[in-house]
């Protein structure tokens, strides 16, 4: 720019060299002197024009990717450019492609589920469908499960972009294909397991079926995306929810008849445990004390006999009266008949005597 | 001088920029092109890059997608082998493969890409309910997978659309396919739940009988348990008693030695046992001693045998 003052400067030379009285002449030499100014700095100005044409901004949730001819300049994750003021050489050298790609994506099926809103949904609002209602395939989506019942699934897919070029250059939608493939791999799961297995039994090994088939999808499709998580599902029909209901109350009430009856078990076997280590104790105790019974009337016996030899009857009748009245002292009542009654009547009111049956034997 | 190299390098700058701008177009990686010289395709392009044409009005370029769309076809009825309807809607993922193909088909409409859809939709309807005919319904779904499976069936509709597709020569190639609806009419659903609530129905009633018949079942178990329990508790409890008779009959070669007095020391004994408490006697003046109250016998001591008091 210094430069512009100075590129008249050759002119001056020839004007004096001329007449002063062509006063034309001058000016049109000066009118092309400074046209030529302006010619230099619109071509300037152009240049710069261009040049800044390739500044573009970034936003927050953005990234960009530079195409140099039609291709990428960098592979994989590098070639995404962050947030921020950028520069590119102008088109057709180079042209920034802006995408919003940025941290986790997610879709959810589109198909297996019925129509609702997510409002009524949240809020537990969802209108009873009586039974006997046909369901319009059009409005209202399903799976047919491996037992050919109609099941709702809906899941949802997490992922991230590991490959950003082939999301956004192989794909004209990839989220759509990615959220295709979901579609199709719930619809195929859901073909593989029976209603009962994919609702209850076996809800695991559906949301892995599904999983497995979306991830293998995706791999072979080449959508340049990696699975995260994968949620899934499942309810009956709205218009069995009794009877799917009933089915889990009978199976409710059909564990608790086995837990009641198992409560019944233990406490059985634990009370029959108990009287067969009683009973067992006791005989051990009553062994015990019968031989001790025995071998001590048997010391006694014994000790005894010398002294009866010396002479049984005398002997036999100080027992027998020493153990009458020890036995007297005992009993509660004593009835003394002096003569043969007519009649006796007595009111007898023992309790209950049990050692009785032992005593006697 | 320098000043003229300035200039002229910066027009030179300039002219390029415009020659550039006028000559040179890029195919993104995204695209393929198409050029028409006076209207006329003469220059197909499907690779990404530069490339030089005349300008307007000499060439013009059109340029379309060529990544992979996804287009999802109408809900079609197809009758199955074993003559059940089957609604069915695909997704199919397809691109341009040949411009020079795609050009003169589709170039002409507003919107070549959902020209091509409305077209593929078409076929697919036709080749869809084809195919859906040559399977049982058990086919779609089951819990095995075998060669007729609902994944054979998305290959063999894949494989009739490629076929199809590359038969029609429009520049189009199908990269994938796959079932996106597989449901059935409105009329059917409620055959369906005719017989899914009666499947429910029998468990329920399964659930129940099932679990009364294990509660009966450990009931009887459990009582059988606490019988052999006890029984054999008994049982060993006899023996033990067996034992203790056995231990005790040892003691019996004492008593042998005089077993008069033996026998009256268990009588004895047993008398004592047997009036232990809460017995009521009555005796009359027979009874020894009690002859004595009645100022009766002093010759108490010749009998040994005494009667037995009565309870």
């Amino acid at each position: 720019m210094d430069d512009l003052p100075l590129t008249p400067k050759p002119l001056p030379g020839p004007a004096p060299a001329e007449t002063p009285v062509d006063a034309g002449a001058q000016a049109l030499a000066e009118a092309l002197r400074s046209s030529f100014v302006i010619i230099k700095l619109v071509m300037l100005v152009l240049v710069a024009v261009f040049l800044a044409s390739g500044f573009f901004t970034v936003g927050a949730q953005q990234q960009a990717i530079i195409l140099r001819f039609g291709r990428p300049v960098a592979q994989g994750q590098q070639a995404l450019l962050g947030p921020g003021l950028h520069w590119s050489f102008p088109y057709p050298i180079d042209e920034p492609v802006i995408v919003s790609i940025s941290g986790l994506q997610q879709v959810q099926s589109s198909v297996g589920w019925y129509a609702t809103t997510r409002e009524d949904e949240m809020a537990g609002t969802e209108p009873k469908i009586p039974f006997g209602t046909p369901i319009n395939p059009v409005v209202d989506g399903y799976a047919l499960s491996a037992d050919a019942n109609i099941v709702h699934v809906r899941a949802t897919l997490t992922y991230h972009i590991s490959d950003p070029i082939q999301y956004i250059f192989e794909f004209a939608n990839a989220s759509n294909a990615v959220q295709n493939a979901l579609d199709n791999s719930l619809l195929y799961a859901a073909s593989r397991f029976k209603i009962d297995d994919l609702l209850a039994r076996d809800i695991l090994g559906f949301k892995d079926a599904v999983q497995r088939r979306v991830t293998e999808l995706i791999d072979k499709r080449q959508l340049g995306v990696t699975v995260e998580e994968c949620v899934v599902r499942s309810k009956p029909p709205r218009q069995l929810q009794e009877d799917f209901e009933k089915v889990i109350g009978a199976e409710l009430h059909r564990s608790k008849v086995i837990a009641d009856a198992r409560g019944y078990e233990i406490q059985t076997t634990n009370a029959a445990g108990a009287e067969a280590s009683s009973r067992v104790k006791f005989a051990e105790s009553e062994r015990a004390r019968f031989v001790d019974d025995v071998s001590s009337r048997a010391k006694q016996f014994e000790e005894l006999l010398p002294k009866y030899n010396l002479n049984p009857s005398l002997f036999a009748q100080q027992r027998l009266a020493e153990t009458l009245g020890r036995v007297m002292t005992n009993v509660q009542d004593k009835i003394f008949l002096p003569e043969r009654p007519q009649e006796l009547r007595l009111l007898l009111n023992r309790p209950p005597a049990k050692p009785m049956t032992e005593a006697n034997q | 001088m320098k000043r003229n190299l300035f200039t002229l390098s910066v027009g030179l700058l300039l002219f390029l920029i415009f020659g550039l701008l006028l000559f040179v177009f890029q195919v993104r990686k995204s695209e393929v092109a198409v050029v028409t010289t006076f209207g006329k395709p003469t220059r197909p392009i499907a690779e990404p890059g530069p490339y030089f044409k005349w300008p307007w009005p000499i060439q013009k370029v059109y340029k379309f997608d060529q990544r992979i769309q996804n287009f999802e076809d109408r809900l079609t009825e197809g009758l199955t082998k074993d003559h059940f309807t089957l609604l069915t809607s695909v997704y199919v993922g397809w691109k341009i493969a040949d411009p020079a193909a795609f050009f003169p088909k589709f170039a002409g409409s507003l919107n070549p890409i959902a020209y091509a859809e409305s077209k593929l939709d078409e076929r697919l309807g036709n080749l869809k309910s084809a195919i859906v005919s040559k399977h049982a319904l058990s086919e779609f779904v089951t819990t095995s997978e075998n060669s007729t499976g609902f994944l054979a069936i998305e290959r063999e509709m894949l494989e009739a659309s490629q076929a199809q597709i590359a038969t029609n020569n429009w520049g189009l190639e199908v990269k994938f396919l796959g079932i996106k609806k597989l449901q059935l009419p409105e009329g059917v659903s409620k055959t369906v739940f005719d017989r899914m609530q009666a499947e429910r129905k029998v468990l329920a009633d399964a659930s129940t009988y099932e679990g009364e018949k294990e509660a009966a079942k450990i009931h009887s178990e459990a009582d059988r348990n606490a019988a052999v329990m006890l029984s054999e508790a008994e049982s060993q409890a006899t023996q033990i008693r067996a034992e203790g008779e056995a231990k005790a009959a040892k003691s019996l070669a004492i008593f042998e030695q005089n077993p008069v007095l033996a026998n009256f020391f268990f009588q004895l004994d047993a008398l004592k046992d047997a009036l232990k408490d809460h017995a009521t006697l009555i005796f009359d003046a027979n009874t020894s001693p009690f002859g004595l109250l009645h100022g009766l016998s002093t010759n108490l001591l010749n009998g040994l045998s005494a009667n037995p008091p009565k309870k």
